[in-house]
């Protein structure tokens, strides 16, 4: 965990040294893979940080995204000047929602927020005069720096590694804090951490609803990055894909959480050369990475590092 | 009258195959603990398994779904080996990815087998109908119905008055200790998949006549079974029949007296309210058993 | 462009082949393909090949908006198709602007069109213009007084229904129930029965393929007895194999275009061929994308493979006689001002043209 940060500033210094030779859609590519990257760094604080299985964390990237949408097309706004309503209201949405819902563990929470992905889904594509409905809210604007407009991929790219890096540093910092340890603490084995005084509940809705704040940034970067917002960018599949790069990025970690997300968003597009078939060798791949790699791509690195050190790897929330 | 009385036959049908589909989905869960996320892929493919034999291999009636259940089986078999046994002792998470990540692999290799044309299995029933004061009922809807009772039942039976059925149940609860009661612990979780597999296959072959199936009908199903397991309970065989006629009941209903826009909200507020109220569901395992 | 003066042209095309979107992806996937045989049989594009490179555009915005991205960086295109479905065209439109070449799309959606970008032509009729059509045929052939309207919970039913009603109401009708499902529902007694007991006289419905056939069959089981009005896609082949002559008794639809080798000339010669090649029957939008086809090569022989010049040829098209429509683009890149009212044959499934409607 320690190493993590060197690995993380590596990881982002190369998406930065990309970025002056890579196409304009490896570009876009990259966009992408940073806005995941954002939204599943996120993720790691519910899930590899407090252990709890969320697969209604789009909905909270969708809230965000939203937000912004709304109030830039219909109420004016500056993007930048939504997206702290946006940011700010979805975690006070995802504390509100976590109080109750976070008293189930496993695979039960796991379906709850599910249901949460698809309830919020049915109200995004049927609250027609607010979200749009199903066409979405198109002509979102754009953000811009000192009257630099973040109109291409480039500069969008230096943008938005900026905020992960700055979202990542974070990340660590919480995660060597009390509080992280304290969500960790929680994670391992919650009676224990009750009984050392630690708030349980409060704890896990902080990691919940910090998740959701890191999802929300994550949306807003979405919104402003494809100008255009409509449901099926935010659907209960979108939480699992979330899930899944945490999972094959391994060891819930935030430079598993990145490598993750961008070999996710990569991976579909490079195999696109296998013609009709690939999407199913896709999920082959996945399933072969799960069963190989079950420590993740992050594991596979420690392991030509050095040889396994008993007991290192913290195996997620295995609570079942 | 007339217009209630359709309305719960159609909601009682449609309810029967999400009751059919969560049931495989719970005998899964409690023998192994594997969240299935690909049982509808499951049943999917039991659809186009009739497609297989009764359509392309053009096979008799009988022969055709005596097929279909067989290569359901062959499938279950597959599965346990394939992707069951790899996965079985990672983390909770990582069965979850694991079964969505052979669903997308199941559905594309369909639509790359099949196309993506909807089909339409005829039933053995075509085009007959029953009148029940003023409702007009196929005879297809009572048929699943039956049929779903009628499985049920032998379930039951084969659960609990058969040697097998018990055994299975015995590692259902405990794997180690049915391991040392001389259990053939793998012979028996491979004969759950297999019939989870059957079970979702069955369904399949039902629907494909009452509805059109397509290759991208899966998650849809899986959803509601899911929402059907949680409000009659995790791991309970009754609860995932009472769950399934809910939510097919409470689909239809929903729809004529609430709002058609909103209808699926039911199903999984329901499911929410559930899981914050009685997460246990109406006839669940008690939730501090597992998770 | 011009080192390769000799070489092949290469457009690029963005077609759902995967997920649930390609039922209707596959029909303009064939056509690109038999257009691009076509054109080049013919001696090609002033001597040069015509190669169409095509991309998944997948099920959702994101997959539809990097294929997009990657034919643009990979082929340099001087044009490309967009898919027929509104929330990708609309994901994509920033993308197009910022390529600067004239792409074809067929997503009804008018806000597709509301976005002013000038790049963008429709080569199908938009859902207003279809809801407009939809209307006019039941107020004025069929007299309804009392319409009900059904549709799908997707851009294309919302769209659409909510411009019939508008349309309806200008009219002076009361639209008596107005009914929705989702995209993957099965069972829809519910809202049968409502549009049944508030007593509509005529039932519109915006459906997709497979739902619009389920809905008819649905339909005549419950014994619905009012003339049903559906959209485009119930009367694709896709769907009409789903059905029994009895489920379309009463049905008609309002479409794209009829093709129908009894149309004879060279809309038979197309559906005949699309039949022999691919075993299935054409379709509208199908049919759309060829007459693109047809019409983009048309541009690039008057005017060549410069984007800006071609865009402007095609805003400039005046009646351009394709094999479903005439096109004109409008101000607003809308190519199609006409549609068909279909009807099959009593007892069969055969389909006859009732009307034609030219609107605009």
């Amino acid at each position: 965990m320690r190493s993590s940060l060197p690995l993380v500033a590596v990881l982002l210094l190369a998406g930065f040294v990309l970025s002056f030779t890579a196409s304009e859609y490896t570009l876009r590519l990259l966009n992408m893979a940073v806005i995941a990257s954002v939204a599943v760094v996120g993720l790691n604080f519910a899930f590899g940080y407090a252990g709890l299985i969320s697969l209604g964390h789009a909905a909270f990237v969708g809230l965000g995204a939203y937000t912004l949408a709304i109030l830039t097309t219909q109420a004016g706004w500056s993007p930048w000047l939504a997206a702290i309503p946006a940011i700010l209201g979805t975690g006070l949405v995802a504390a509100a929602l976590g109080y109750p819902l976070l008293r189930l563990k496993g695979h039960y929470l796991a379906l709850a927020t599910l249901g949460l992905n698809v309830s919020f889904s049915i109200v995004a594509a049927n609250w027609i005069e607010v979200t749009g409905g199903t066409n979405g809210i198109a002509r979102i604007p754009g953000l811009s720096i000192l009257g630099h407009d973040l109109k291409d991929e480039r500069s969008f790219l230096w943008f938005g590694l900026a905020v992960l890096a700055v979202l990542s540093v974070l990340a660590l910092a919480i995660h060597g804090s009390r509080i992280g340890r304290a969500m960790m603490a929680v994670r391992d084995d919650e009676t224990a951490a009750a009984m050392t005084g630690i708030n349980v509940t409060g704890v896990s809705v902080s990691a919940f609803a910090l998740s959701a704040i890191y999802a929300a940034v994550a949306g807003c970067l979405f919104a402003t990055h494809v100008h255009f917002v409509s449901p099926d960018d935010f659907s209960y599949a979108h939480s699992i894909t979330h899930l899944a790069m945490l999972i094959v990025g391994g060891e819930a970690t935030v430079a598993g959480a990145i490598i993750g997300a961008t070999l996710l968003t990569f991976l579909p597009e490079w195999f696109r050369i296998f013609g009709d078939g690939y999407l199913a060798f896709f999920g082959l791949m996945m399933l072969a990475i799960l069963v190989f790699l079950p420590t993740g791509i992050m594991g596979l690195l420690r392991r030509w590092r050095r040889a396994p050190r008993p007991g290192t790897a913290p195996h997620g929330a295995a609570r079942s | 009258m007339a217009d209630l009385i359709q309305l719960v036959t159609n909601g009682l049908a449609l309810g029967s195959v999400y009751a059919l589909a969560a049931i495989g989905f719970v005998i899964v869960y409690s023998a192994t603990g594997v969240v299935n996320f690909a049982a509808g892929q499951f049943v999917m493919l039991g659809t186009f398994a009739g497609v297989t034999t009764l359509v392309t291999l053009g096979l008799p009636m009988p022969v055709g779904y005596a097929g279909a259940v067989a290569l359901m089986a062959l499938f279950g078999l597959l599965f346990y080996a394939a992707v069951y046994l790899p996965l079985s002792r990672s983390p909770v998470v990582t069965i979850i990815i694991g079964t969505v990540a052979i669903g997308i692999t199941l559905q594309n290799a369909a639509l790359l087998t099949f196309g993506s044309w909807p089909v339409r299995l005829t039933s053995p029933v075509e085009d007959m109908i029953v009148e029940v004061a003023g409702a007009v009922i196929p005879l297809h809807a009572i048929a699943v119905v039956v049929a779903t009772a009628v499985l049920i039942g032998l379930l039951w039976l084969l659960l609990n008055k058969t040697a097998l059925g018990i055994a299975m149940r015995a590692v259902a609860q405990d794997v180690r200790a049915a391991k040392l009661m001389g259990l053939r612990v793998n012979v028996l979780l491979a004969f759950t998949w297999v019939l989870a597999a059957v079970l979702a296959g069955i369904a399949g072959l039902m629907l494909g006549p009452m509805w059109f199936a397509d290759v991208n009908m899966g998650d849809p199903i899986a959803l509601k079974a899911f929402a059907a397991t949680i409000i009659g309970g995790f791991g309970s065989l009754p609860g995932a029949i009472a769950g399934g006629l809910f939510v097919g009941l409470a689909e239809v209903l929903g729809a004529s007296y609430i709002s058609s826009a909103y209808k699926d909200l039911i199903a999984f507020g329901a499911m929410i309210l559930f899981l914050l109220v009685r997460p246990q569901g109406v006839f669940g395992e008690r939730i501090q058993d597992r998770g | 462009m011009s080192s390769a003066a000799d070489g092949p042209i290469t457009v690029g095309a963005t077609v759902p082949t995967t997920g649930p979107l390609s039922l209707t992806g596959k029909q303009y996937f064939n056509t690109l393909t038999m257009a691009e045989e076509d054109i080049n049989k013919a001696g090609g594009i002033n001597g040069r090949q015509l190669k169409i490179v095509i991309e998944d555009a997948g099920a959702s915005n994101s997959t539809a908006v990097s294929a997009f991205v990657k034919l643009v960086q990979e082929t340099k295109p001087p044009f490309a198709f967009l898919t027929s479905y509104s929330t990708q065209n609309l994901a994509v439109a920033p993308e197009v602007a910022k390529a600067g070449i004239p792409v074809m799309y067929s997503g009804g959606a008018d806000a597709v069109a509301e976005n002013g970008n000038s790049w963008m032509f429709r080569i199908r009729p938009a859902d207003s213009l279809a809801g407009r059509a939809m209307a006019q045929f039941a107020t004025g052939t069929l007299k309804a007084t009392k319409p009900g309207i059904l549709y799908i919970q997707n851009d294309f039913g919302q769209g659409g229904a909510a411009v019939a009603q508008k349309q309806l109401e200008e009219a002076g009708l009361k639209v008596v129930a107005s009914e929705a499902y989702g995209q993957n529902d099965k069972d829809f007694s519910a809202q049968l029965l409502r549009l049944r007991s508030s007593g509509a006289d005529v039932v519109f419905i915006f459906c997709y393929p497979a739902d619009g056939a389920l809905v008819l069959r649905q339909a005549k089981a419950l014994g619905l007895k009012m003339p049903i009005v559906a959209s485009s896609a119930a009367f694709v082949p896709a769907a009409l194999q789903l059905l029994s002559a009895a489920d379309l008794d009463n049905v008609w639809g309002v479409v794209d275009a009829f093709v129908d080798p009894s149309v004879g000339g060279r809309m038979k010669d197309f559906a005949e061929r699309y039949k022999a090649k691919f075993g299935t029957d054409a379709d509208p939008y199908g049919l759309a994308y060829y007459d693109g086809a047809m019409l983009m090569a048309e541009g690039m022989r008057k005017v060549g493979t410069d984007p800006k010049a071609l865009r402007d040829w095609l805003a400039a098209v005046k009646e351009w006689p394709g094999i479903g429509h005439a096109y004109t683009f409008d101000a607003k890149g809308n190519g199609v001002h006409d549609l068909a009212v279909v009807k099959a044959k009593r007892g069969t499934k055969a389909l006859e043209l009732v009307q034609s409607l030219k609107l605009d």
